[in-house]
Formats: C-alpha cells, structure tokens, sequence
C-alpha cells in the first residue's frame, strides 16, 4: 500500500441538501495516470479539489502521500507543495510576469534562491516550448500558451502528482493539441496524474484508468479499453453515446 | 500586514500622547486658566475684528474681570451649540457668549449674576410694509436656531399666524429678510443694532420686547469658585465704571463710526482677501493639516478593517463588517459630536478638538475605504488565491504578492476620490469648534456681514486645495499603474 499516492475513503461533500460527492473511495498509485470523466455537475471537479483541499471535504478521509490531508492538524500549506494544480481559467498570476509567475512559490517557500528559481524557470518555458515568453505579462499570452505557462508553475514546485482541472475547456480547439502534448510527455516521464477532461482522445491515449463519475458516485472504472470499449454501465454508455459519437 | 498594525500602534500611541500634553498644562493649572467658550459669530458680544483678535462686550467683561480677580482664561471660539455642549460634558469650565437666562438651561447650568439685559426687536427689509406683528399673518418669519429670538417667534406664531425658518448663523438670517424669501427676522436688539450700524440693509421696526438677561454659565453644581469670581468681578466693575466703559465702547456713537471705516475698507473681494489673509491662511492651514492627518490615519485604519474582512476568520471577518456598518452608518457631524462630548461625558477625560476630530475622520472615512478596499480585495478573480494557495503559499503571503497589488489597482481611484472627500469634510468638523477654513469663515461674515463675497473666496480656496490634491493623487496613480 505503500506506493499509494492517492487513497480517499468514505469522502462525502454536501453544499446544504446537495450532495456533491456520495461516499467515495478513490485510489492512485504512484505513476499512475487518472482521468475523470463524467457529465457536469457529477462532482469529478469537486474530488479533484478535495484531493488539495481548495474544498473542505463534509467527512472521510483523505491521504495523500501518506499524510492524512483531512486531519485540520495537517499543514496543508506544507502538503500542498507536493500537489500541483493546473486549473481551467489558467489563473497565471496578472500582476506578474511569464517567469515571475514560475518562481513565485519556490522562492517565497525557500525551496530555491532567485538564481535557482529563473535557472528552472528556463528550463520550465524550455519544456513547454515557450521560453521566449519569459518576461512576457500573462495579459499578452494566448489561452494556449497560459495554459503551459500554468503547467510550468505548478512544476517549478517539484510536485509528486499533478492535478488538472479541464486544462483544456477554456481553449480555443487550436490550441489544445499544444496543452496536451506537455501533459503526454509529463504522463511519460512517470508523473501521478489525476485529470478531469472532455478530451476522450487524450484519456485513451494516455489513461492508465478511467473513472467515469454520476451524480457524485464513481460508477464505473478500469483500463481505458475497459471502459470505452466494453462500459458495463448504462450511464457509462449513454454518457459515451453523447460524447464520442457525432 | 502585522507591520501595518504595529504602525497603527504607534501613531495611535502619537496621538494620545499628543493628547496627554495638550491635556496636562490644563490640568496642572487648573486653579489659573479656566477654558471659556464662546460663538465668535454674536457681535457686538463676542466676534472677531478685523486683526482676528476676539473682542466685544463679553470677552472684555471676562478679560477684565479675569485680571481684577487673579485668574486666567484661555478662549476657544467653538460656536453657540458647541459651546453649550462643551461646558455640559465638562470639556470647558464656562461659556459667555452672549447667553440668555432661561429656566430650561438653568436646569443644566448656574448662571452668574445677569451682565447685560437686552430685548427682542423685529427687522425687515428697507422696503417692506410690515410695521407690528400684526402685519405677520401668513407670512415666513427667519430665525436663528438656539436665541431667545427663536424662541419668542415660536411662541407668538400660532399668535399672529406666521411660520418660522430656523438658520444658523445670523448673516444667513438676514439674507433671507433681504431677500424677501423671509419677511421678518427677530433678534436682540443690541446685536441688530450693531448689524444695522455697519451697513445691514434692515430697518428695526418694532420697540425691544421680552427683556431677556445675559449670563455667564457654568455646569450646574461645578466651577461654583469660577462663578463667584465672575460675580464679585462684575460687581467691582460696576462700581468703579469699567462696566460703563466697555458697554459704550460696544454700543456707542463712538464705536460705530470707527467700524463703519473699517467696513468701508473691505467691501470687495480683494480688500476682503487682503484684510483677512491671515485668518484665511490660518484656517487653510489647519484645513489642509486635519486633511492630511486624517488621510494618513483613515488609511491605515481602513486598510486594516478591509482586510480583516477578507482573512478566512468568521469572527474577523464579523467585526470588519460591524466596523463598517457602524462608522459607515453614521452622520459625520454625529460622529463628530459623540466623540468630541460624549465621550468625555462618559470617561471624564477631555478630548482636545483636533484630536476628536481626526479620531471622527479616521473613522468615518475609514469605514469608507475599508469597504472599497474589501471590495477592491473580492474583485480580484478568486482562481488567483486559489492558484497561489495551491502552489503552497499561505494566505497572507498569497494575499500580499498576488491579490493585494492587484487589488489595489482597482482600489486608487476609490482612495483619491475619498480623499477629496475627506479635505471637504473637514468643513463638518466646525462643529466641534476647529478653526478650519469653514469656520474662518463663518466667523469673519458674522463680523463683517459679506455673506456672498466671503463664502466665494471660502469656495474658491477649497476648489484650489482639491485641485492640487487631485494631482497630486494622480501623480500617485500613475506610478503604481507604471
């Protein structure tokens, strides 16, 4: 149990009498490559939040890393160095620029000096093609190219997992393939990721597991062949239906 | 954040020493130097000539019975209602101010032995037909709010079937006779005698009525040893014709051609602007000082609340709003009033009016920016905070590199439009007695009766004040925008 990245159980999170997530226990392993799919409003953006704590979770527990994240005791602020989080409206900040953005945390944290902090900012914008935005203000920055900046950031912290939030929802589609990319090759070089996307191509290509979300329950999940392929469930299939099939 | 609340500490800290030593020689003489108040606006009782010096039948009664009995007085020229509260809350030992003798204030206060009886005469313009209160029937009737005037108009107006419009000051009074928007106005015959002999365009009509008897007051049951003084001075003056003396000075022949000289000098703007310059340049002075003060102090604080109402604290987050419902809420010249005699009423410590009056502007304007910083704070989009919190930033280091300078570049235009706010509501704080811009004024028309003149040189120096604030605000803007 011990290369468990992720380990969620019993988590339940109501706003008053809605229930967004009912019971659920969720799991990854180290490496491992989840995307969460479902139909908006089944609550797959709400666990992923829950997994860094931007939403208080009602009850259940939540392990991360093998730090019980649920307990108030925890320093989350500590915890969430480890969890990097990639969101949908990129939320660069304004009133800084491309690498100030990059080396914010790590400097501010103490985690590296100013040198340290544009040396990887360098080699952050250099992995996701986009070093010659530097000294760029995030206001002169296509979506695309604010979304790899976002990835960027959240990476400069040397997170063990990586969670992504729709990275891809806000952009126009030209823009996609470019946000994708980066996240195969970080899928490719091991990182733990947890991913709610529409991108149905992407998961197949990339998921190591599928979990399809309903109405604040998992309901189905497996390898994505599994669950593209052969959905045992008829929310899973009609979900699918909507989907994929145009 | 926490070395903007140790700056508040300390210039908090400032202020209350400053009030300490203000307080202390007051104290540490306190068997010498009585503070009396007074309206400088009631000639020829008390006023201001034309070197600014208070003079009049009462400051020279209390000045000269002051040296005859070995005690000093430090006068503050604080206005009518002012004055009447001040010495209620125990913040002054005694008024004179041309005060009549009436059971309802001798409910609140001890009267010294009357000084001078005077009767109520009625005024109307040159060219009027109303000759006795029977010509009132139906007609407006101006009054100034707090004198013996007012209260004769209201008690014979079911009589002769007038209404009565309630001013306060004299010279608006008496504009509004000259104007015909009032037909009569009804005032102590020695004061519109005055107004008349140095050029008021009314003529007095009627024969003084309702004698009414002036008095110097203290709180009831205090400054019993100041009262006695005051009694035994008056009657020593009266014996030895120094009483004699200073009434014709006020009320003579004599007196009157030398001031209509005077008034003859400065009936233009530019001679009245050069006759009271100093005056003019004193209460700019302590205008744009109060201003400044204020500004610095209401920032801190407002920035204080504001953010407190945006900590993830639900007990902080509840007082900023109170704060702000509260400070917000009230009047500026309540405020201003609570503070400057309420308080002290309730702790006996006096409050020296500047202070009152910057404590009432840090908080009232306070409020102000302390809602538009919240507000400037929650505008910024709330993926911002999320981001910097999970990258591991804790709230205040997120809030301080990520929200807060985005914030406040929404929140500048708000910060220079409260500060021409607040410049422009120190003119409230005549109120309390400050000798700021408004009251400069308000003091040299009761002298001079230059309404029109002297409030446009007052409104042409405020514009001036406000354009230079303007820029130099934006000069600011620019940089942070930059």
């Amino acid at each position: 149990m011990t290369d468990l990245r992720v380990n969620v159980t019993a988590l339940t999170k109501d706003y008053g009498s809605n229930h967004v997530l009912k019971e659920i226990d969720f799991k990854v392993a180290d490496n491992e490559v989840v995307v969460l799919i479902g139909p908006s409003g089944s609550g797959k953006s709400t666990l992923l939040r829950c997994l860094n704590k931007l939403e208080e979770p009602t009850s259940g527990t939540i392990v991360i890393d093998g730090q019980d994240i649920s307990n108030p005791q925890t320093d989350i602020d500590k915890a969430r160095e480890n969890i990097g989080m990639v969101f949908q409206h990129f939320n660069l900040f304004n009133n800084l620029s491309v690498s100030e953005n990059i080396a914010l945390a790590p400097v501010e944290l103490g985690k590296m000096t100013k040198e340290e902090a544009q040396v990887k900012a360098h080699e952050l914008l250099k992995m996701v093609g986009l070093d010659d935005k530097f000294d760029a203000m995030p206001a002169s920055l296509s979506g695309g190219q604010k979304q790899r900046v976002a990835i960027a950031r959240a990476l400069a912290m040397k997170p063990d997992i990586m969670l992504f939030d729709e990275p891809t929802s806000a952009l126009d589609p030209e823009m996609v393939g470019d946000v994708l990319k980066v996240m195969k090759e970080l899928a490719q070089d091991g990182m733990t990721m947890v991913v709610v996307t529409h991108e149905m191509g992407f998961a197949k290509e990339v998921a190591d597991r599928v979990v399809f979300m309903a109405d604040g329950n998992i309901v189905e999940q497996g390898s994505p062949e599994e669950v593209f392929d052969h959905p045992q469930n008829e929310r899973t299939k009609a979900f699918l239906d909507k989907v994929i099939n145009i | 954040m926490k070395k903007l609340f140790s700056l508040f500490l300390v210039l908090t800290g400032l202020i209350t020493a400053g009030l300490m030593a203000q307080q202390q020689p007051e104290q540490a003489q306190a068997s010498k130097t009585y503070v009396i108040d007074t309206d400088v606006t009631f000639p020829p009782f008390v006023y201001a000539n034309d070197k600014n010096k208070y003079v009049g039948i009462d400051m020279e009664l209390i000045r000269t019975i002051a040296k005859e009995e070995g005690f000093k007085v430090k006068i503050r020229p604080i206005g009518f209602n002012a004055a009447i509260q001040s010495v209620s809350s125990g913040q002054a030992d005694g008024m004179i101010a041309g005060m009549t003798i009436t059971d309802e204030r001798k409910e609140k206060f001890d009267f010294s032995t009357p000084y001078y009886s005077s009767g109520l005469v009625m005024a109307v313009s040159p060219k009027s037909k109303i000759k006795a209160l029977t010509d009132l029937k139906g007609q407006k009737v101006a009054v100034k709010t707090g004198t013996a005037g007012a209260d004769y108009a209201n008690s014979i107006k079911d009589r002769y079937g007038f209404t009565t419009v309630t001013f306060d000051d004299s010279d608006n009074m008496y504009n509004d006779v000259k104007n015909g928007n009032s037909a009569a106005c009804f005032e102590d015959s020695a004061v519109l005698s005055y107004g008349v002999k140095i050029g008021l365009a009314l003529k007095i009509v009627t024969k003084p009525t309702n004698p009414g008897s002036y008095g110097f007051a203290v709180k009831k049951g205090h400054n019993q040893k100041l009262l006695k003084m005051f009694n035994e001075g008056l009657a020593k003056l009266k014996k030895n014709g120094k009483y004699d003396q200073i009434i014709n000075k006020y009320t003579g022949s004599k007196a009157v051609s030398k001031k209509k000289q005077n008034a003859k000098e400065s009936h233009t703007v530019m001679g009245l602007l050069k006759q009271n310059k100093k005056v003019f340049l004193s209460g700019l002075a302590e205008t744009v000082k109060l201003t400044l003060i204020s500004i610095v102090f209401a920032t801190i604080f407002g920035i204080l609340i504001g953010l407190l109402g945006v900590v993830p604290n639900k007990f902080a987050q509840g007082f900023s709003a109170v704060v702000i419902y509260i400070f917000r809420g009230l009047p500026l010249i309540v405020l201003a009033l609570f503070i400057y005699n309420g308080i002290p009423s309730l702790t006996g410590n006096k409050i020296p009016a500047f202070v009152a009056g910057v404590v009432t502007l840090m908080l009232n304007e306070g409020a102000y920016i302390a809602a538009f910083v919240k507000g400037g704070i929650e505008a910024v989009d709330k993926g911002q905070m999320e981001a910097a919190r999970s990258l591991g930033l804790p709230f205040n280091k997120a809030m301080k590199r990520v929200v807060l300078p985005q914030g406040i570049k929404i929140m500048v235009p708000s910060f220079i439009n409260q500060f021409i706010i607040t410049l422009k509501d120190t003119s409230i704080l005549s109120v309390i007695g400050l000798l700021e811009l408004t009251q400069t004024g308000k003091i040299i028309i009761a002298r001079n009766l230059e309404g029109f003149r002297v409030w446009a040189i007052v409104a042409v120096i405020y514009l001036i004040i406000i354009t230079i604030l303007t820029l130099a605000s934006k000069g600011i803007e620019r940089r942070i925008n930059d």
